[in-house]
């Protein structure tokens, strides 16, 4: 269970404060795969940071019972100096998994070949975001916090997250930023609109995506 | 207290990647770059101290100088490269915070134990060097000499722990840094020990949480052939608030980042 009372972020920028997400509350049960909805800037990615305990909310509480993943999308979360591998062994480590599983995981789903023994600088953005969604599948998580990064990747790579993500482990909880309405009608019960820093959540998906296609 | 240990466990386990995690991306993956570890500090001290044993007088203020600028410049440069490699670490490791279980303060840890562990390693081999030329004697007073060094430990950890919290609120740290951390070689008590100062002067002095450890630093090596006045529980009192401040600081600091 994830549960978010009256979460309010402010950032600072040029002396101002500004005001991204204002009072926002929502629940996630065990298994209930959330939508977030909202415009570009409208605080889907900050909202994610928040849950994933990578920002704090200026004020406002998220309490957390089940284990979360990092923010999965197109940035963040490695170092780029150290190879794929070695980044691998940092997160494998600090989860407590088997370093040999992880890499057989990643090395079949990413198909990164001989690319992760390189600097993880020189990786597009593509693969990048390939080999961080499936380090985050090979730690296994009660729920995955994905920011649109399903659109990353070819065809291929796409119908294998969907496999992965969707079917196998169709008992997780998810919370996912996504502007695609097929994606969320298909797997998301629940839709949390934001727009000018308020948030509500609709269980009426067609009715949070009408009001969203009007944003 | 189950829980707590649980916590410990995971702690342990998140800093010990860390620090392995710090030295592949500081010093590279070949063995060589492992041995740079301690090699770094070294390659500081033994020229410096070999330049200062040719220019100066071997005995000033009665003291053989080797035992003094190696008691002194050590520390020194625990001071300074913890401080240095501390500037700015929240914001240079954001991508670490992305998980989790991964907190400042294991960051922190992690770069500080590293940097203790090499210069104590630099401490061992630069007094193997000039024990083994016939530079330098074993410290007098070995309790007193560790007890000092801890001291400049716990010190030194204190104000990275202030600094690197500080510069995430403000560019100023970082400029002061720099002028500040060689102002520091002056009036630390590297080059004097406060019995050589006036008593007015000296009680000021004595204020200063890394003179108090220089004094017994100094006390060790030289045993009772100087007089010291280094005082044990005033700097655990001095020290003890410091970190407490430090750690607030540290703690609030994370309100300050923001990652992208």
């Amino acid at each position: 269970m994830i549960s978010a009372i009256d979460v309010t972020k402010d950032y600072r920028t040029e002396g101002k404060f500004h005001r991204v997400l204002s009072n926002v509350s929502f629940t996630v049960a065990k298994g209930e795969k959330l939508a977030l909805l909202g415009r570009n800037g409208s605080g889907k990615s900050t909202l994610i940071r928040l849950v994933a305990g990578v920002e704090l909310p200026t004020r406002g509480a998220i309490e957390q019972t089940m284990s979360v993943s990092w923010p999965i999308g197109l940035s963040g979360g490695f170092h780029g100096s150290l190879t794929g591998n070695d980044n691998m062994r940092f997160i494998a480590r600090i989860y407590n998994k088997p370093f040999a599983d992880v890499k057989d995981y990643v090395d079949d789903f990413a198909e990164l070949g001989k690319f992760l023994s390189e600097p993880m600088r020189t990786y597009s953005t593509g693969m990048r975001a390939r080999f961080m969604f499936a380090l985050s599948l090979a730690i296994d998580f009660d729920c995955y916090l994905i920011d649109e990064v399903i659109a990353a990747g070819d065809q291929r790579f796409q119908r294998r997250s969907h496999e992965e993500l969707f079917e196998k482990r169709a008992d997780r909880s998810m919370i996912l930023a996504s502007h695609i309405g097929e994606i969320i009608k298909a797997y998301c019960s629940r839709a949390l609109v934001l727009h000018r820093g308020r948030g509500k959540v609709f269980t009426d998906l067609d009715l949070a995506l009408d009001i969203y296609n009007d944003l | 207290m189950l829980s707590i240990w649980r916590g410990l466990v995971i702690q342990r386990r998140v800093v010990g990647a860390l620090l392995i995690r710090e030295i592949y991306s500081r010093f590279g993956r070949e063995s060589l770059g492992f041995a740079w570890i301690v090699a770094e500090p070294l390659v500081f001290a033994i020229p410096v101290l070999f330049v200062w044993r040719a220019v100066r007088d071997p005995n000033e203020h009665g003291l053989s100088l080797m035992p003094f600028l190696w008691s002194g410049y050590l520390p020194l440069l625990l001071f300074r490269h913890l401080g240095g490699r501390i500037l700015l670490f929240i914001r240079s490791n954001v991508p670490l915070l992305y998980h989790q279980r991964v907190s400042i303060f294991d960051i922190f840890l992690a770069r500080s134990l590293l940097e203790i562990g090499s210069n104590l390693t630099a401490l061992i081999v630069s007094f193997a060097v000039f024990y083994a030329i016939g530079a330098i004697d074993v410290p007098r007073d070995l309790p007193m000499f560790y007890l000092g060094y801890f001291y400049m430990i716990w010190w030194s950890v204190a104000v990275a722990l202030i600094v690197g919290a500080l510069c995430e609120r403000t560019d100023w740290v970082q400029q002061i840094w720099i002028p500040y951390s060689y102002l520091y070689m002056m009036f630390s008590g590297f080059f004097y020990l406060a019995d050589w100062l006036p008593p007015g002067i000296r009680n000021i002095a004595l204020y200063q949480p890394y003179t108090q450890s220089y004094e017994m630093i100094r006390a060790g090596v030289f045993g009772s052939t100087i007089t010291t006045h280094g005082d044990p529980g005033y700097t655990t009192f001095a020290l003890a608030i410091l970190t407490l401040f430090g750690l607030w600081l540290l703690r609030e600091s994370r309100k300050y980042v923001v990652i992208e």
